[in-house]
C-alpha cells in the first residue's frame, strides 16, 4: 500500500518536472525545412540567426485587416520560429512616433521595433533621431522618389482615398468629394482617426483639397471643406473603423481602398457596402518602414524588413489590396500573380505629394483643425 | 504555550516588535505597489523639465485651457450620475425594502446589483452602442415607431449626456447596495411611533426618515462620485480617446508626452488624487455619522 | 392607513419596473444584436466565430491564469496578515484598513501610471549606481508580474473586506489556542485551522477578484499584456457581431460569478465599481 503510494507520489513528481521543464524549454526550434528562400549570402543567414537569438519582434500600429498583416505576420512567425509581440493595433502614425519616445529607457516588452508610418512621417522622425538605417537587400528596386538615400525610411506600399459606404444603411453611394455635402449623408460621414495625428486622417484632408479648389501646394481648401461638412452635420465626431462600419454607426467612411475593400471581405454580406474611389481629388499615400532607433530587437527588426520587401513579403500584401512599393520591379520579373492585380481597383489619375508638400500638409491640418473645424467637435481643446 | 486559557485574555507579548514582523510582507507590499508609485508620482509633480523642484505645474493646472476642461468635464459627468444616480437608485432601494415589494423581488436586484455594478468597461459601452448609436436597437424602435428622431434632437451617445446614460448602469446599482442596508436600518418602532403622535406618511419622511438617511444618502452619492470620476475604460471605449475627460487625458500622457511636460502630467494625475481623496474622506465622515442612527 | 399603503406600493413598482427596463433594454439590445450576423437569420453565427478565434482563447486564457495567480498571491498576502492583526497586533488594524482603502483613492489608470514609471527603471538606492533589480518591464514574466501586482492592488480591498468579515464569525483565538495546544505550529495552523473556517469568505472575494481581472482593461492595455480586456476592445474596432457575442458572455460570466458568491455568502452582492 505504502509503496502504491510512494509510486503515485513519484510519477506525479516526474510528470510535474517534465511540465515545468518542457515549459522552460528554450524557444521553440522549428524543424529543419527546407528553405523557400535560399539565402543568398551569408549575411542573411547570419541576420536570421541572430534574430533568432533574440526571439521577439515588437511591432505596433499592424491591424491584421491592413494590407493583410494578419497573414505576413503568422507567415513571417512560421518562416522564422519567432514571436511577435503586437502593440496597439489601432494606433495612428503619431502614437507610433509616441512609442518610440516613450520608450527609450526601457528595452522590454512595450518598446517597439518596427514602424509603420505615413509617408510624412518618416523625414519628421529621422530629424528626432528616433529611427536607425537599413537597407535591404533588394533596396535597389525600390523607387528613388519613396525612399530616404540614407535608408532611414522606405515605403512599403501605396493605396489611394476612397469612401467605404455601408448601403444597407445608405444606398446612395457618393461619387465624389462635392456628394459628402448633400444633406441626405447628415451624422453618416466619419473620418479614420484623429487629424491631428493620424496618417490616414490627415490625408483625407489634404486629399479633399484637390477637390474643392485647392490644390498639392495648398492645403487649406481641405480644412474649409471639412470646416462645411462639419457644419453641416454630415461629419460625425468619431474616429471610424471597420465596426463602425460593419453596424451602421457610421454610413460613410473615408479610408484607403485597401482598408475599405478587405472590410467588404470582411463583411460576408451583412451588410452589403461598395467602395468607391472620388471622381475627382484621386490622392495616394504612401507609407514608410522604419526601424527604431531604441529597438529592443534590431536583428529581427532587420529580418522583418528582409521578410517585407522580399517578392513573397511585397505579395502578401497585394493580397490585402496594397500596391506593393516594388511593385514596378515585380512587374517586370513577372513574379506578381495576376488575379491578386485583377481585384485592384481603377486609380487612374492618382496624384502622388512629395514628401516637402505632405510637410507643409501636415504643418497645416494638424495645427489648424481646431481652430477651423474643431470648435464644435466634442473633442479636446487644443494645448 | 501559556497554560491558563480559562477566561483571562491573553496578555500581549512584551516582544511586540516580533509581532509586526508579522504584517512586514504586507507593508512591505504595500510600500512597494502603492506607496512607491504614489511617492513617484507625487515628487514628479513638483520636478520641473529640467529636474529642479518648482510649483509651476499645480499652478498650470489652473491655467491651461485642456487640463480645466478635462477637469470641467470629468467633475460634471461624475456630479452629474452622481445626482442622478443617487437619486434613482435611492428610489430603486426604497421600492424594495420601505416600499414593500416582495422579497423575491428584492433579492433579485440585489443578485443584479452586484452583477451590474461590475459590468462595466468595454462590454458596457458596447451594449449601448448597440442599444442607443445612430443604428441602435432604441434609436431605430423610436425613429420607425414613434417618429422620434434622437440624433436630429441633439443628442448623442458619444457625448457628456450619452456617457452619463452609460455611467448609471453601474451608478444605480451602486447606490442600490449602499442604501439597502441603511434603508433596513431604519426601525419600524419610529414609523410607529410617528403615527401615534399622529405625523402623516411625508411628515414621517421629511421630519424623521430623511433626517436620518441623509448621512447615508449624501455619502454614498460622494462614492458614486469618486466612482465616475475614476473611471477609464468605459469612456475610452466608447469613444476613443475623443472625450476629454481627465482619466483620457491622463491616459493619452502615459502612451507618449502630450503635454510636452511629464511633470504636468503628474500634476494632473495628483490632482485626481486629491479629490478622489477628499472624496473618499467624506464619505467615510458621513458613514460614521449615519452608523449613529442606522447601527 | 391602507391608502397610503396602496400608494406607496404603486410607487415601489413604477420604480422597479423603470429601474428594470433601463437594465433590462441594453442586455436584449445586445442579445439581439449578437443574433443577427447572417443576413435575416437569427443564428449564433457571432458566437461561433468568436469562440473559433484563436486570440479570443490566448487572451482569455491569460486573463484567467493572471486572475487566479492575483487570487493565490492575494490570499498568501492577505490572510496570514488578516488572522495576524485579529490575533496579536490590533495596533494595526487601523492602519491597515487605511491601506486597504488607498486603492479607491487611486483609480486604475493613475496606479498603472505609477507603476509603469517606477518600474521601467532599475531599483536600486538613488544617487548611487548600486542596483537591485532590473526593470520589471523589461521581460515578459517581469511585466506579468508587475501586472499581477497591480491586480492584486485593484482587488485588494475587496478580498481584505472578504476575509476579514470571514474571521469575525469564526473564533480566531479559541481556534488557535486549541491548535497550539496540539502542537501545531503556525503554518499548520494558518492553513489548516485558519483557511478551511473562512472558505466561503475566501471564495466571495475570490469570485470579485476574477471578475474583476478578467474584464479590465486599463492595466492591461498600458502594459502591454495580451490580456482579454484589451482584446475585446480590438475585436470591438474591426467587427460588428462578435463584440455584441462577447459582450454578452462577459455579462453572463459576471452573473455567474456573482451568482456564486450569493450561493456561498447568502448575504448582500458586494460592488465593485466601475473600471
Amino acid at each position: 500500500m505504502k509503496t502504491r503510494k510512494n509510486t503515485f507520489h513519484l510519477f506525479s513528481l516526474l510528470l510535474l518536472v517534465s511540465m515545468v521543464l518542457a515549459a522552460c524549454a528554450p524557444a521553440a526550434t522549428e524543424a529543419p525545412a527546407p528553405a523557400t528562400e535560399a539565402p543568398a549570402a551569408d549575411p542573411m543567414a547570419d541576420l536570421v540567426a541572430a534574430a533568432k537569438a533574440e526571439g521577439t519582434l515588437t511591432t505596433i500600429a499592424l491591424p491584421h485587416d491592413w494590407c493583410n498583416y494578419g497573414e505576413v505576420i503568422e507567415t513571417f512567425k512560421a518562416k522564422y520560429g519567432l514571436e511577435v509581440n503586437e502593440l496597439n493595433p489601432d494606433a495612428g502614425s503619431g502614437d507610433e512616433i509616441e512609442a518610440i519616445k516613450a520608450n527609450k529607457d526601457n528595452p522590454g516588452p512595450q518598446a517597439p521595433d518596427v514602424i509603420d508610418v505615413g509617408f510624412a512621417f518618416g523625414p519628421s522622425s529621422k530629424a528626432e533621431g528616433l529611427i536607425q538605417p537599413y537597407k535591404v537587400s533588394t533596396w535597389d528596386s525600390i523607387p528613388d522618389d519613396a525612399k530616404d538615400a540614407e535608408g532611414y525610411w522606405y515605403g512599403d506600399y501605396y493605396g489611394v482615398l476612397s469612401f467605404l459606404v455601408n448601403t444597407d444603411v445608405q444606398p446612395d453611394v457618393p461619387q465624389d468629394w462635392a456628394d459628402l455635402l448633400d444633406p441626405k449623408y447628415n451624422g453618416q460621414i466619419a473620418l479614420s482617426g484623429d487629424p491631428r495625428t493620424s496618417n490616414q486622417a490627415i490625408q483625407s484632408v489634404f486629399a479633399s483639397a484637390l477637390a474643392n479648389g485647392g490644390s498639392l501646394d495648398d492645403a487649406q481648401a481641405g480644412l474649409d471643406f471639412f470646416a462645411q461638412l462639419n457644419a453641416a452635420g454630415n461629419l460625425v465626431p468619431l474616429i471610424a473603423n471597420t465596426g463602425l462600419v460593419a453596424t451602421g454607426e457610421v454610413a460613410v467612411r473615408i479610408t484607403w481602398d485597401y482598408n475599405a475593400l478587405s472590410a467588404i471581405d470582411t463583411f460576408e454580406g451583412n451588410p452589403t457596402a461598395e467602395v468607391v474611389v472620388p471622381a475627382s481629388g484621386r490622392f495616394a499615400g504612401v507609407y514608410v518602414q522604419a526601424i527604431s532607433a531604441y529597438a529592443p530587437h534590431p536583428n529581427a527588426a532587420k529580418l522583418w524588413m528582409e521578410f517585407l520587401y522580399s517578392d513573397e513579403g511585397q505579395n502578401l500584401w497585394l493580397k490585402g489590396y496594397c500596391h506593393p512599393i516594388r511593385e514596378g520591379d515585380m512587374r517586370e520579373r513577372g513574379v506578381i500573380p495576376a488575379d491578386l492585380l485583377a481585384k485592384l481597383p481603377d486609380v487612374s489619375g492618382a496624384v502622388f505629394p512629395t514628401v516637402a508638400q505632405l510637410d507643409a500638409a501636415k504643418l497645416l491640418i494638424t495645427e489648424n483643425w481646431d481652430a477651423a473645424v474643431g470648435a464644435d467637435i466634442q473633442a479636446a481643446p487644443a494645448p | 504555550m501559556a497554560q491558563s486559557s480559562l477566561s483571562l485574555p491573553r496578555v500581549k507579548e512584551p516582544s511586540s516588535l516580533k509581532n509586526w514582523l508579522g504584517v512586514t510582507p504586507f507593508f512591505l507590499f504595500a510600500i512597494l505597489f502603492i506607496a512607491l508609485p504614489s511617492i513617484y508620482l507625487v515628487q514628479g509633480s513638483f520636478l520641473n523639465g529640467e529636474g529642479q523642484f518648482t510649483l509651476q505645474n499645480y499652478v498650470d493646472l489652473f491655467t491651461t485651457p485642456l487640463i480645466v476642461e478635462a477637469y470641467k468635464l470629468s467633475i460634471q459627468i461624475s456630479a452629474a450620475t452622481a445626482i442622478g444616480g443617487g437619486i434613482f437608485g435611492f428610489l430603486l432601494a426604497y421600492s424594495i425594502t420601505v416600499g414593500g415589494l416582495p422579497r423575491r423581488l428584492r433579492s433579485a436586484l440585489i443578485t443584479f446589483s452586484g452583477v451590474a455594478s461590475n459590468f462595466a468597461g468595454v462590454p458596457l459601452a458596447f451594449a449601448f452602442i448597440a442599444t442607443l448609436g445612430r443604428r441602435g436597437f432604441l434609436t431605430l424602435m423610436l425613429k420607425d415607431n414613434f417618429n422620434i428622431d434622437l440624433y436630429q434632437s441633439g443628442f448623442d451617445l458619444y457625448t457628456f449626456w450619452g456617457l452619463t446614460a452609460i455611467y448609471m448602469f453601474f451608478q444605480f446599482p451602486l447606490m442600490v447596495l449602499v442604501m439597502v442596508p441603511a434603508l433596513d436600518g431604519l426601525k419600524r418602532e419610529w414609523r410607529e411611533a410617528a403615527e401615534n403622535l399622529g405625523a402623516t406618511y411625508s411628515q414621517y419622511w421629511t421630519r424623521i426618515a430623511f433626517p436620518i438617511l441623509l448621512p447615508s444618502i449624501l455619502g454614498s452619492m460622494i462614492l458614486l462620485f469618486g466612482n465616475a470620476f475614476g473611471a477609464y475604460a468605459t469612456a475610452y471605449a466608447l469613444t476613443g480617446g475623443r472625450l476629454g475627460i481627465v482619466t483620457i487625458q491622463i491616459g493619452a500622457q502615459i502612451r507618449g508626452d502630450v503635454l510636452h511636460n511629464p511633470g504636468l502630467g503628474y500634476a494632473m494625475a495628483m490632482g485626481m488624487v486629491i479629490i478622489m481623496a477628499v472624496s473618499l474622506a467624506i464619505y467615510s465622515w458621513l458613514q460614521k455619522v449615519s452608523e449613529r442612527w442606522l447601527q | 392607513m391602507n391608502l397610503e399603503k396602496r400608494k406607496f406600493r404603486f410607487w415601489s413598482w413604477a420604480w422597479f419596473v423603470l429601474g428594470a427596463i433601463y437594465f433590462i433594454v441594453p442586455l436584449y439590445a445586445t442579445l439581439r444584436h449578437s443574433l443577427r450576423m447572417e443576413r435575416d437569420v437569427i443564428g449564433f453565427k457571432a458566437y461561433v466565430r468568436a469562440f473559433e478565434d484563436a486570440d479570443f482563447w490566448e487572451t482569455f486564457l491569460l486573463s484567467n491564469a493572471l486572475a487566479v495567480a492575483t487570487i493565490i498571491a492575494s490570499v498568501i498576502l492577505i490572510v496570514p496578515t488578516a488572522y495576524w492583526i485579529r490575533l496579536r497586533l490590533p495596533q494595526a488594524r487601523r492602519i491597515t484598513e487605511f491601506i486597504t482603502l488607498l486603492p479607491f483613492v487611486i483609480p486604475a489608470i493613475i496606479l498603472v501610471f505609477g507603476l509603469i514609471r517606477t518600474y521601467s527603471s532599475p531599483i536600486g538606492i538613488p544617487f548611487t549606481g548600486i542596483e537591485f533589480f532590473q526593470p520589471l518591464t523589461t521581460t515578459k514574466l517581469g511585466t506579468y508580474a508587475l501586472i499581477t501586482a497591480g491586480y492584486m492592488v485593484l482587488a485588494m480591498p475587496y478580498m481584505y473586506r472578504s476575509v476579514d468579515t470571514g474571521m469575525r464569525t469564526v473564533d480566531i483565538r479559541t481556534l488557535t489556542e486549541a491548535a497550539q495546544s496540539l502542537g501545531a505550529g503556525w503554518f499548520t495552523i494558518v492553513t489548516q485551522v485558519i483557511l478551511p473556517n473562512v472558505r466561503s469568505a475566501l471564495l466571495s472575494g475570490a469570485l470579485l477578484t476574477f471578475a474583476i481581472v478578467v474584464g479590465e482593461v486599463t492595466l492591461a492595455s498600458f502594459l502591454g499584456v495580451d490580456a482579454f480586456g484589451p482584446y475585446l476592445f480590438l475585436i470591438g474596432q474591426h467587427r460588428a457581431y462578435e463584440p455584441a457575442a462577447l459582450s454578452f458572455v462577459t455579462f453572463l460570466l459576471t452573473w455567474v460569478a456573482m451568482g456564486l458568491i450569493q450561493l456561498s455568502t447568502g448575504g448582500q452582492g458586494q460592488a465593485a465599481g466601475a473600471h
